[in-house]
C-alpha cells in the first residue's frame, strides 16, 4: 500500500500503531521517515505492521559486512586497489560502489610481501568479501584472503580471456604468456561444462 | 615493418623485445632490424625517441617537486615517477637527504608498468648507493634517442671506445635517453655533447674520420 510521496523527517504514526522497519526513525515515541519516498505498509498478521520508506518501487540491495560481492578493478596502486562493486551475491546492483581492497587484505599468508601488480590489474572481475561499510568518505573495504576468493576472469595484455593454471598464475591462450593475479579457486558447481 | 614471419624450424625460440606468438607464428610489433643471438634469441633493434619506463633500468631523472614524503621525478615518460626520500643510502626519517627541486638523480626503477605510477629508487638491493643518487654539479645534460644509448651502454662499446681516446671527462648515461657529461673546461663539454648527437646515423667508419679530424683540430 503507497501513500505519496514523503519528506524525510515527516512524522508517520506512533509506535503503538506500527512497528518500524526500514527508512524511518523513532524519537519521543513517534515514528519518523529518514529518506523521501513512499512508505509501504506491511501486515505481518498477529504483530502490529511494519512500516517503512522506499526510495523506489523496488528496495535496493546493500552490501552486507560478511557479503560476497562481485567486482571489477579500476585502478591499483602500490597499497591498495580501487574496485566498483557490480553485483552483491547473484543480484546486480543499478548503481556501483565503490571499493577498496588493501595489500594486507589480498591473501591470508605473507601480507607483507604482496605485490598489488602480481595480483589484480585495472580491468580484473574480482569475487570479494565486505568487511566493513567504511566512514563517510571512504569506500567499502573489500578482502580475497580466502581460497574462494579472487580473480575470476581476467584478460591478457594480448586481449584474450586468460586460463587460471595455480592460485598465483594465469596463461594466455593465445600468446602462452603466463600472467601473475590472486586466482579465486570457484566451487565445481558454479562453473560452467 | 609489423608484420607475421613463419618460423619453419622445430626448435625452440625465444622472443625478445618486439616479437611475440600468436598461436603458432611470431608476429613483430615494432618495426626495425630484426637481430638474432646465438642459439635461439631474436629480438628487434628499433629506433625510438620517446622513452616507457621499464622495471630495473637505470635512468637520469630530474626533480621537479617535493611533497611530503616523496619527491616527483620527471624522467621523459608519460608520467612523472616517484622517488621515496628513504631510498637513499644512508637516509632515515631524522636523516633527511640534501636534495632539492632542479636536481639531477642517477637511479634505478623497481616499480615499471603500464597501471601504476612508476617508482624510483637511489639504493640497490642491498642499500647501497652503487654509483646512484644526487649528481651533476656543472657539465651539461641532452637527449639522444635510445638507440644509440643502447649502442653506448653495450659492453664492448666502440663509440665509447672511441671517444675515450680524444680527452678526459665524466659522463652518466641514462636508459631514459638522457646524457650528462662534464669535462675540463666548457669548449671541450660542448665538443663532446655535439659528436655524441652526431654519431646518430653514422657509420663506424665516418665516426672514426670525424673523431681524428676534431682530435686534430682541438687543442
Amino acid at each position: 500500500m503507497y501513500l505519496p510521496v514523503l519528506h524525510s523527517g515527516d512524522r508517520l504514526c506512533s509506535t503503538e500503531d506500527c512497528m518500524p522497519g526500514t527508512g524511518v526513525y523513532l524519537r519521543h515515541g513517534y515514528i519518523y521517515s529518514s529518506l523521501a519516498g513512499y512508505v509501504l505498509r506491511k501486515n505481518e498478521g498477529e504483530e502490529l505492521p511494519v512500516i517503512s520508506v522506499v526510495r523506489e518501487t523496488e528496495a535496493q540491495l546493500l552490501p552486507d559486512v560478511g557479503a560476497i560481492v562481485t567486482c571489477k578493478v579500476t585502478s591499483i596502486n602500490p597499497r591498495f586497489a580501487k574496485v566498483h562493486i557490480l553485483y552483491v551475491g547473484s543480484t546486480p546492483l543499478k548503481d556501483r560502489f565503490r571499493g577498496t581492497i588493501r595489500k594486507e587484505d589480498v591473501r591470508a599468508t605473507e601480507k607483507d610481501r604482496v605485490e598489488t601488480y602480481k595480483s589484480f590489474r585495472p580491468g580484473d572481475i574480482v569475487l570479494a568479501k565486505v568487511i566493513s561499510l567504511g566512514d563517510v568518505q571512504s569506500n567499502y573495504l573489500l578482502t580475497t584472503a580466502e581460497n574462494e576468493l579472487g580473480v575470476v576472469v581476467a584478460h591478457s595484455e594480448a586481449g584474450a580471456q586468460m586460463v587460471p593454471i595455480s592460485w598465483c598464475e594465469m596463461q594466455c591462450p593465445r600468446t602462452h604468456a603466463k600472467e601473475f593475479r590472486k586466482v579465486a579457486r570457484v566451487q565445481p558447481e558454479y562453473l560452467q561444462a | 615493418m609489423p608484420e607475421s614471419i613463419t618460423d619453419s624450424k622445430p626448435e625452440k625460440v625465444v622472443c625478445g623485445p618486439g616479437l611475440r606468438r600468436n598461436g603458432d607464428e611470431v608476429l613483430v610489433c615494432k618495426s626495425g632490424i630484426l637481430r638474432h643471438k646465438q642459439p635461439n634469441l631474436y629480438w628487434i633493434d628499433s629506433q625510438q625517441r620517446r622513452y616507457v619506463p621499464g622495471k630495473g633500468e637505470s635512468v637520469i631523472g630530474i626533480i621537479t617537486a617535493k611533497s611530503g614524503d616523496i619527491f616527483k621525478v620527471d624522467v621523459g615518460g608519460s608520467e612523472q615517477a616517484s622517488l621515496s626520500y628513504l631510498a637513499f643510502e644512508g637516509a632515515t626519517k631524522r636523516n633527511r637527504p640534501n636534495v632539492q627541486v632542479g636536481d639531477l638523480v642517477y637511479s634505478q626503477f623497481i616499480i615499471a608498468n603500464k597501471d601504476m605510477e612508476p617508482e624510483l629508487v637511489c639504493i640497490d638491493s642491498c642499500g647501497r648507493a652503487n654509483g646512484m643518487g644526487v649528481f651533476g654539479a656543472g657539465g651539461l645534460l641532452f637527449k639522444v634517442s635510445l638507440g644509440l644509448v643502447r649502442r653506448l651502454l653495450a659492453p664492448q662499446s666502440e663509440i665509447a671506445k672511441d671517444l675515450e681516446k680524444m680527452f678526459p671527462f665524466e659522463i652518466v648515461v641514462g636508459m631514459n635517453g638522457r646524457v650528462w657529461v662534464k669535462a675540463k673546461t666548457i669548449q671541450q663539454t660542448l665538443i663532446v655533447a655535439n659528436l655524441l648527437e652526431s654519431c646518430e646515423n653514422m657509420t663506424a667508419q665516418q665516426r672514426q674520420t670525424l673523431f681524428r679530424r676534431v682530435a686534430d683540430g682541438s687543442i
